[in-house]
């Protein structure tokens, strides 16, 4: 059931000519994007339908593949953890993230400077290096392990359970809710909060009861989102499924690469298939759940003064809650890489003392490429993620307020990519980069890796933004179209300054996801373009798992400082 | 000094051919496959060896040609076949050198008609079963090799050969229960490589798989995953570990130990090949003859830390010292079409189920 738009908002119709002129950004800016989505995307639905790579001459049409993977017991079992693990760690990463955000950015709670960058730490650490901190903190023979094996004669834990995975990846990506959540809640005036405050409420019925269900669509949103990551979530189960067998789609696709021994892109286009079927369902859902995004709309011409919300004793519960998840989700494997990144070896019966060492780091420095590759996962966090937020905003006026057939499309389109996963869509990126010939040139350029990032992470940015537009109230774009103002200079003047936190917080989530992506660039990897996350993968490969922890401590640091001075730009933006 | 650099230069504009000395015993036309390389620049190569390891071959290499710019690109040998197909069938050739420890995928292109002939006058110099067709060359010469973990496995538990493996495994189930790993043959093609010949050489096979099901084995795609683990004392047995890189960090870690197996050793060789398509072939053929090459090879026995495939060099890792160390029981897998057999992907599957049903007998 679509809605009709409001016929307040046609004021006067404008003649046919000025018309077109004035969709034409709309129409480019939608094509553009279909393009980018589709043209990977059919590639693989294409090759999943064919026997070989579909750019053999031997290729044949038929449905072998699907009846290779249906028949494959290892199919099914991944499909079963793969949804065990996207439904456990949605339930664990949403309640929590959202909690998270109203007590930063409503509460008085103490020390929240601070806290914040801690809190994003998680997201930007590539998922691989994470488990394998883990590991080295909380494994078998992990630090932590030892002791607790020491004070109570066993680890009352376990990293390799598919629960485990659940949990890890439920903690770790509470960020990507919290950040969505946090800038919904930043446009949120207080003065329903304090109304239901007077009226006696705790401070936890305030954010059950008012301002989490204010923020609803962010919430739905970012619900559905870490789902899709659930089931594309592959550096995570690759080192912890692994050494028992457990299997998830996305390793169950990788294990496709060298089953046969040659690669299979036939099957691991059918998997990748089935992933994407699995979404739509989810998608419509969404849809329907926020059929009436109209209520949602709570940044009004008169706004509300933000005043914070006094915790009182809920003050300790709020600190043992933040602690907890911070000491599980980043104390504990990042203490693990670091550790790793300063000792020759570790485990049962080291002393660490005598296994420290430095040689790690200086052979990252010694090595062009790792120097290289540092800047450039730099770079393209900054300079090229505020030029993918300037591309989803364009998106975001393109579909905002226009409850049309090509929003919906959009809506679906920028949600597509991140269900299949990263090493699949980036080999296809390759594919469309040598078969385009347009865009044959630009392959061996920083702009292939760019463009992929900007696709896969679509649904990221989109959200955020899309999210934000959301309440901005429509009265203020009627008052300007009232007084004559066009679509486009209402975007400039009243929405874009209006939704600015929005668009910040985007970018920082951008720069962070940019910073880990690890599995799509692979592909698209030249020499002068290299960035940490591919170059961790290959090292990962090959053994050297020194130079692995080293590389990952400083990308952690690195991000951390750009992090750091980010908030504090954005905390003065905040007043 | 100043005045010899003149010459030099002056000497290079004249007559750029005589500019690089051509090694003795080297064909009398070598000199203008050099100048036409000059010409090209640079070399594109694609290598499963990551840079760190391979960059004491490309300094020396750089310093040899020093208007041959190296492009290096590391990338594990799945990616590098995935990207080399699509790249050739696309009519855009990226890579001149492919040089990758999946021998099989490099047979395999060369079978597919995508390597460039090219007679190295350094190929004389090679084993046979390592020079294929002209086109393919083995250059190094890797064991694999079994890993313990010293401080955790000692005295008659460190398997020396491969019945000692499967007697350990067998007859102390529960010490080592969930504690022995090896490279997952359906992830990892070097890993199925070897297990391939493993049914060749040895007879207690079935044994020894049986063995690995009993002990709930744990298995992983990753090389440095499985040193990392041993070494950490989570496992405290590893199986058919690719040696070049079970070495050198067994020289670091004073965790882990290193056993060549006595009674056979399986030894992997490096694989390049010319692309048939190659844009900057002269410069490609420098590179191979240079990794070919004493020089070359010298350094791949020391400094890069694998193990040089030529028996007349001297160096710390060679063939040679293996040879040496375990006389007739070194088993090279040769570039062969052999090899291929597998990738079929019904025999290769009917391999796996063989594997997985071995693995769950009483």
């Amino acid at each position: 059931m679509a809605t009709i738009a409001k016929p307040t908002l046609e004021v006067a119709a404008p003649r046919p000519a000025a018309a077109f002129v004035g969709s034409l950004p709309r129409a480019l800016t939608i094509a553009l994007t279909a393009f980018a989505v589709l043209a990977p995307l059919s590639l693989i639905v294409y090759q999943s339908l064919l026997s070989a790579p579909f750019f053999d001459a031997a290729k044949r049409v038929g449905l072998d593949a699907y009846a290779f993977i249906f028949a494959d017991p290892d199919f099914w079992s991944a499909v079963r953890n793969s949804l065990l693990i996207a439904a456990g760690m949605t339930l664990i990463a949403v309640p929590l993230g959202a909690v998270l955000a109203f007590v930063m950015e409503r509460t008085d709670f103490p020390g929240k400077r601070w806290i914040e960058p801690m809190l994003l730490v998680p997201s930007f650490v590539s998922p691989m290096v994470l488990s394998f901190g883990y590991i080295v903190a909380a494994g078998p023979v992990g630090f932590f392990s030892i002791w607790a094996t020491d004070l109570f004669g066993g680890a009352p834990w376990g990293l390799y359970s598919i629960a485990a995975m659940a949990v890890i990846a439920g903690l770790t990506h509470v960020p990507n809710v919290y950040i969505y959540a946090s800038s919904a809640l930043k446009n949120l005036g207080s003065d329903v909060e304090e109304a239901a405050r007077i009226a006696g409420a705790s401070p936890f019925r305030v954010a059950v009861s008012v301002s989490l269900p204010l923020i609803m669509p962010a919430l739905l949103f970012s619900a559905v989102l870490v789902f899709f990551l659930g089931l594309e979530l592959f550096g995570l189960p690759l080192v912890l499924g692994d050494p028992e067998g457990h299997l998830v789609l996305s390793t169950y696709l990788y294990k496709l690469t060298n089953k046969l021994g040659t690669p299979s892109y036939h099957l691991m286009a059918a998997v990748a298939v089935c992933i994407v079927a699995m979404t739509v369902p989810l998608v419509l859902l969404q849809r329907r759940l926020l059929q009436n995004v109209r209520k949602y709309a709570t940044i009004k011409g008169k706004a509300g003064r933000l005043r914070e919300l006094p915790l009182g004793r809920w003050k300790w519960v709020a600190v043992v809650l933040i602690g907890a998840w911070l000491f599980v989700s980043v104390i504990v494997p990042m203490t693990g890489i670091a550790l790793r990144a300063f000792v020759t070896n570790w485990g049962f019966g080291v002393k660490l003392a005598e296994a420290f060492t430095l040689d790690n780091f200086h052979s990252v420095f010694e090595e062009p490429t790792h120097v290289r590759a540092i800047w450039n996962t730099v770079l393209i966090g900054t300079v090229g993620g505020a030029l993918t937020v300037a591309c989803y905003t364009a998106i975001g006026f393109a579909t905002h307020r226009r409850n049309d057939g090509w929003s919906r499309v959009v809506d679906y389109l920028v949600l597509v990519p991140r269900a299949v996963p990263g090493l699949l869509i980036g080999l296809a990126f390759l594919w469309v980069f040598l078969f385009f010939a347009p865009l044959a040139p630009l392959r061996q350029t920083i702009f292939s890796v760019w463009l992929a990032y900007t696709v896969v992470w679509l649904a990221y940015g989109m959200r955020l933004i899309s999210s934000s537009l959301m309440q901005v109230s429509t009265e203020l774009e009627e008052a300007a179209r009232t007084v004559g103002a066009s679509r486009g200079r209402i975007s400039r003047e009243i929405t874009l300054p209006l939704i600015r936190h929005g668009l910040l917080g985007s970018w920082l989530l951008v720069f962070m996801i940019f910073e880990r992506e690890y599995s799509t660039g692979v592909y698209l990897l030249a020499p002068g373009t290299e960035v940490i996350g591919a170059q961790l993968v290959s090292l990962w490969q090959g053994g050297a798992i020194d130079v692995v922890a080293a590389l990952s401590l400083i990308n952690v640091v690195l991000v951390f400082i750009g992090l750091a001075l980010a908030l504090r730009f954005g905390v003065k933006l905040r007043d | 000094m100043l005045q010899r650099i003149a010459v030099a230069a002056l000497l290079s504009v004249a007559f750029p051919a005589f500019a690089q000395n051509v090694p003795a015993a080297y064909p009398a036309d070598y000199a203008q496959t050099i100048t036409a390389a000059r010409k090209e620049g640079k070399v594109v190569i694609y290598s499963a060896l990551d840079t760190k390891a391979a960059q004491p071959l490309i300094k020396d290499f750089t310093a040899l040609y020093p208007d041959i710019k190296v492009e290096y690109n590391d990338m594990n040998s799945t990616e590098m076949y995935n990207r080399f197909i699509a790249e050739s069938a696309s009519g855009q050739a990226g890579a001149d050198v492919m040089w990758s420890s999946a021998m099989d995928l490099q047979v395999k292109l060369v079978d597919e008609g995508h390597a460039m002939s090219y007679a190295s006058p350094e190929a004389p110099k090679l084993p046979q079963w390592a020079v294929y067709k002209n086109q393919a060359y083995g250059t190094t010469y890797e064991p694999a090799v079994f890993i313990y973990n010293k401080r955790l496995v000692s005295g008659n538990d460190v398997p020396q050969d491969h019945a000692a493996f499967a007697r350990v495994l067998n007859g102390e189930t529960d010490k080592f229960k969930g504690k022995v790993t090896t490279y997952d043959i359906e992830k990892s093609g070097v890993g199925f490589m070897f297990v391939v010949q493993d049914t060749k050489y040895f007879p207690g096979m079935k044994d020894l798989e049986k063995g690995f099901g009993a002990a709930n084995y744990k298995v992983y795609s990753s090389t440095g995953n499985m040193l990392e683990k041993v070494s950490s004392g989570e496992h405290v047995l590893g199986y058919n570990i690719l040696g070049s890189y079970a070495l050198v960090r067994a020289k670091k870690d004073p965790n882990l130990g290193v056993v060549l197996p006595k009674d056979y050793t399986l030894v992997l060789s490096r694989v390049l090949f010319i692309g048939k398509n190659a844009k900057n072939p002269n410069a490609a053929k420098l590179w191979t003859d240079y990794i070919l090459s004493t020089r070359g090879q010298k350094l791949i026995g020391s400094d890069v830390e694998l193990f040089a495939i030529r028996n007349d060099v001297d160096a710390e890792y060679t063939a040679a010292s293996l040879n040496k160390q375990l006389g007739n029981n070194v088993k090279p897998i040769p570039v062969s079409s052999e090899i291929v057999a597998y990738l079929d992907p019904k025999k290769r599957l009917d391999f796996l189920n063989a594997w997985k049903a071995a693995l769950a007998a009483k």
